[in-house]
């Protein structure tokens, strides 16, 4: 691991507007095997679709030179342990009695949950590969449910970061590599964070690393920020008229199914897709909270026109690339589709009884249960100090 | 909705594109319709000298635009404001308008409101991306329970925990486990080195302490409800075992009971684990309502003939001993001290799950004897009975109501509730000399016991404490024995305790995930399986409010599948999941107190 090679990682960006050519070899550590690998990374820029073509050739027979010291199965690296999915995987693994490690950026308020719980945390930054090699010591399965935040531009962490992750975990003899994507990322390359998710599956199935590839829908908690909580302060609750569905889908049902799947051989090098039970119209979501709340949101229709338009406009520059980006899945919500997949033989592959998924009629009745209750709490006492006060 | 609309448009351009459009006009129709305020703000426009070519990057362009905010506002229009306010009638009326049409307030709110607004809209294009909610929010929902948190335990807020041997392969477990079910935890270690520190969560609580050191262990009991000890010797030299595994578990069990007697006085024997006093001894008129008794379980005619006899008496000496001696010469004979039991009014022996003694004397052994049945008709009582046998010089002995077996094997089991009468009696029959110096000369027909009180001991609903010890199988035979003889005396001594207790003898333990196989719950070492760890501690958690765990020892591994025809007992098998609690019905059917 001494000897720092360049891995040959050609980004070329060819962006007419914006000349952001690069050409930027990353400076890891990786097996001499891995020289073959090709990426290319074409942004055509301008009003087209940007299009990402990566070919990553398979290595001839990847020779383990040292057996080096045998790690646990438990021990687990779980990168984007922050996030809405992670931090139920991190849960999750520390139930069934995996040891976590978590690789967080470094940051000044650090993630102590994720201590409290009985993690331990490692800093590191996916943009900066140099600090990835480190964290994968002794570590026996790679499980990524990171992606970049929504502020940052897109090709850092998902694709230049999620290569080096990759290229890593494959030097360092990572024995099991889960990878979450998004559903329909094959089908929708104009939208670049699924056309970098769909690149990112070829790479790692070109890797030759023991792999698993999760595709994912929505997830419940997201609608909680989005529609739960602006009904319940009474602030108007933006929606969109697309008539596109998405089975929304608990993520602590995707922590629960990915460790099952982990442990499955049979589902090695797989691609499995994870969606609820019943796909959802904003619309739908909206009349739900509502019945759940007992009280009427105060809903801002914008009709998908406005946010193709925009996007449209925002590419016009390159400053605004990066709203253009954002506002890129207009384009798949224009498209009509059910974001959803029959999950049968999903549920059979895996052993789990369907009953056992939430719906999200469930989840968002304990949700308003829950926090109802706690409003009352809350109000009864403010009662009581005004009385006394 | 096309005004909305084209407003919104607007907006974004204004956010995007701020050179060429330095007056900016936000309309938020929701707020209008809502019956508040509407905010037609107008931002000040600054100087137009900006270089449309040179433009930079979002965030730059914001704080540039809050700069100019800063600015103090110079343009006219506050001027006149202000000017034609001073006439009119309060200064307050006049502030409050200056805030309104203050461009450093008024850039402020349209910042906010702007920001808001382009938060959701380019919220709308998203799918798979969620808002990231504040981690602290976001855990403390965790914390709260709710849907958040699948693994919310109604109980485990008010519960302190106290885990030793928080750094061995179950323990760690153990922790991390009640930490998510938001349990408060004590972890007591011997060193709390940096490396045992990391280790542990951050908010688990560090006592330095150890086991085989009584006097360490106070402050790791304090506030405690619950203890789980999953510590084991590290090597089989017979010190260490005897030390952790044996001498252990009794400091332990001691100075909790010690702590929970002292919450008892506290309280002034009101709490749910103060004892209920069935007799002092402290008076000569507290020797009321006891009645000695003799008699013979046989008649030997012959050897009645040539047998000493037998005699005893239940006196209060000049030291203020009650004292109960005698001596039992003729072969099948016994002596007894009998009461008949009345006990505060609203007090019911059900409510208790046993006696405890303190006595004294010469360290014979005695058969207490319980007759239940109904007071009207005393008749139909049963007989009960359980051995006890005392040390020479004062002791405290622990008798279970659970043992106490029936005379006539056809009677139904002790109920408590029903018991009216105790007996004490005395026989000369298994009657084993004490050790030490006293030994020397002793009849063992004669005894003496001095009486200090008899209580009954609270139950409880719940296990106080987890043992994990083992099944020996697994560990090489060289030492098995050495290693099973200390488990088994750390057993006793916590069956003894009078804790609710809850012994798990886990087979060879494996460090795999937990939840993956059927597991075997068994009494008798019947064990041939191993079992991963996390199902080992999954299992301590479960117990600790789980009342049919309480006062239960067994054996546990993974599922073994006999071939058909081969099996020699009946399987309990029940694979842990997050829906079903596996732990109730596979225990409910294993017997208590073995």
């Amino acid at each position: 691991m001494a000897s720092i090679l360049h891995a040959p990682l050609k980004l070329n960006l060819l962006h007419t507007h914006t000349s952001l050519f690069c050409r930027r070899p990353l400076a890891i550590s990786s097996p001499p095997h891995f020289h073959s690998s090709t990426l290319t990374l074409k942004l055509k820029g301008r009003g087209n679709a940007a299009t990402i073509t990566c070919n990553a050739q398979p290595a001839p027979a990847a020779v383990n030179l040292a057996p080096g010291t045998p790690v646990r199965p438990t021990s687990i690296l779980v990168v984007g342990a922050t996030g809405t999915l992670g931090r139920q995987i991190v849960r999750r693994a520390l139930d069934e009695g995996y040891d976590v490690r978590c690789l967080v950026r470094p940051r000044p308020a650090p993630a102590d949950f994720l201590r409290d719980w009985g993690a331990t945390v490692v800093n590191a930054d996916l943009s900066k590969p140099e600090t990835i090699p480190a964290t994968l010591v002794g570590v026996h399965t790679v499980i990524d449910c990171a992606t970049g935040r929504p502020e940052e531009p897109i090709k850092t962490v998902d694709w230049e970061g999620k290569v080096a992750l990759i290229q890593c975990a494959k030097a360092m003899g990572i024995q099991k590599f889960v990878f979450f994507s998004i559903h329909n990322c094959d089908k929708h390359p104009e939208v670049p964070l699924m056309e970098i998710k769909y690149c990112t599956e070829k790479f790692l199935r070109d890797s030759g690393l023991n792999h698993i590839v999760i595709r994912l829908c929505g997830f419940m908690q997201g609608l909680i920020g989005q529609y739960a909580v602006p009904i319940l302060e009474e602030k108007s609750v933006w929606g969109t008229d697309a008539p596109t569905r998405i089975a929304y889908m608990d993520t602590q049902d995707i922590a629960r199914l990915m460790f099952i799947a982990l442990r499955n051989e049979n589902i090695n090098g797989k691609l499995l897709t994870f969606a609820g039970p019943r796909a959802w119209t904003t619309q739908e979501v909206i009349t739900l909270c509502e019945r759940l709340a007992g009280q009427d949101a105060n809903v801002t229709t914008v009709p998908v026109s406005v946010l193709r338009f925009t996007r449209q406009l925002t590419r016009l520059f390159e400053w605004t690339s990066d709203v253009a980006d954002r506002l890129a899945f207009s384009e798949v919500l224009t498209s009509d589709t059910v974001f959803s997949v029959p999950m049968a033989e999903t549920y059979n592959l895996l052993g789990v009884d369907a009953k056992d998924i939430s719906s999200l009629e469930k989840y968002l009745q304990d949700y308003f249960t829950n926090i109802l209750k706690k409003l009352k709490d809350i109000k009864a006492q403010s009662k009581q100090t005004d009385i006394y006060f | 909705m096309s005004t909305a609309t084209a407003a919104l448009t607007s907006t974004i351009f204004g956010n995007q594109n701020p050179c060429n459009r330095r007056w900016i006009k936000i309309s938020h129709p929701q707020v209008a319709k809502g019956g508040r305020r509407s905010f037609v703000t107008i931002a000040a426009a600054s100087s137009t000298g900006k270089d449309k070519k040179n433009q930079q990057k979002k965030k730059n362009k914001r704080k540039e635009v809050q700069e100019e905010e800063k600015v103090p506002p110079e343009n006219g229009e506050t001027g006149e404001v202000s000017t034609a306010t001073t006439t009119t009638t309060s200064v307050t009326a006049i502030k409050s308008r200056l805030d309104e049409v203050n461009p450093v307030g008024l850039g402020r709110k349209s910042r906010q409101i702007f920001d808001e607004v382009w938060r959701k809209f380019s919220g709308l294009g998203q799918i798979s991306r969620t808002t990231r909610t504040d981690d602290d929010e976001a855990a403390l929902l965790m914390r709260e329970g709710g849907p958040m948190c699948e693994f919310a335990i109604p109980g485990a807020q008010n519960t302190t925990v106290l885990v030793v041997g928080a750094t061995s392969r179950v323990g760690r477990i153990v922790v991390r486990k009640l930490m998510l079910r938001g349990y408060t935890v004590k972890a007591l270690v011997r060193k709390a080195e940096k490396e045992v520190v990391d280790m542990l969560p951050t908010s688990v609580e560090i006592v330095t302490g150890d086991v085989g050191e009584p006097s360490t262990l106070k402050a790791a009991v304090e506030g405690c409800n619950k203890i789980i000890y999953c510590a084991t010797a590290r090597s089989s030299i017979t010190g260490d075992l005897n030390r952790v595994d044996h001498l252990g578990v009794y400091n332990l069990t001691k100075a909790f009971q010690d702590y929970n007697n002292k919450l008892a006085q506290l309280r002034s024997g009101k709490s749910s684990k103060s004892k209920l006093l069935i007799s002092k001894f402290k008076s000569e008129d507290t020797l009321n309502g006891w009645e000695v008794r003799q008699g013979t379980y046989f008649q030997d005619v012959v050897a009645t003939k040539y047998d000493g006899g037998m005699d005893a008496k239940f006196e209060f000496t000049e030291e203020g001993d009650a004292v109960f001696s005698g001596y039992v010469f003729t072969r099948g004979g016994f002596v007894e001290l009998s009461k008949k039991l009345s006990l505060p009014l609203g007090c019911t022996l059900d409510r208790y799950e046993g006696l405890v003694f303190s006595v004294g004397g010469n360290g014979r052994s005695y058969v207490i004897i319980l007759e239940a049945g109904p007071l009207a008709d005393t008749s139909q009582s049963k007989m009960y009975f359980a051995r006890i046998s005392t040390k020479a010089g004062f002791c405290r002995v622990r008798v279970p109501f659970s043992s106490f077996r029936p005379v006539k094997p056809e009677d139904p089991p002790l109920d408590p509730f029903l018991v009216h009468t105790l007996t004490i009696r005395f026989e000369p029959r298994r009657q084993r000399p004490v050790e030490g110096p006293v030994a020397v000369k002793q009849d063992l027909r004669s005894f003496q016991l001095i009486l200090e009180y008899i209580k009954a001991l609270p139950t409880g609903q719940e296990t106080d404490f987890i043992l994990v010890s083992c099944t020996g199988s697994g560990i090489e035979s060289t030492r098995r024995e050495q290693v099973l003889k200390a488990k088994k005396a750390g057993e006793d001594s916590l069956r003894r305790s009078g804790l609710g207790y809850t012994i798990i003898r886990p087979g060879p333990l494996m460090e795999e995930p937990g939840g993956q196989r059927a597991l075997i719950f068994d009494q008798g070492n019947r064990i041939s399986q191993g079992i991963s760890c996390a199902d080992v501690a999954d299992i301590c958690v479960k117990a600790l409010h789980d009342s049919t765990a309480r006062n239960k020892s067994f054996d546990v591994c993974y599922e073994y599948v006999a071939e058909p025809g081969k099996e020699l007992y009946e399987l309990v098998a029940h694979l842990p999941d997050k829906a079903n609690n596996y732990l109730t019905p596979a225990l409910s059917v294993l017997e208590k107190n073995t």
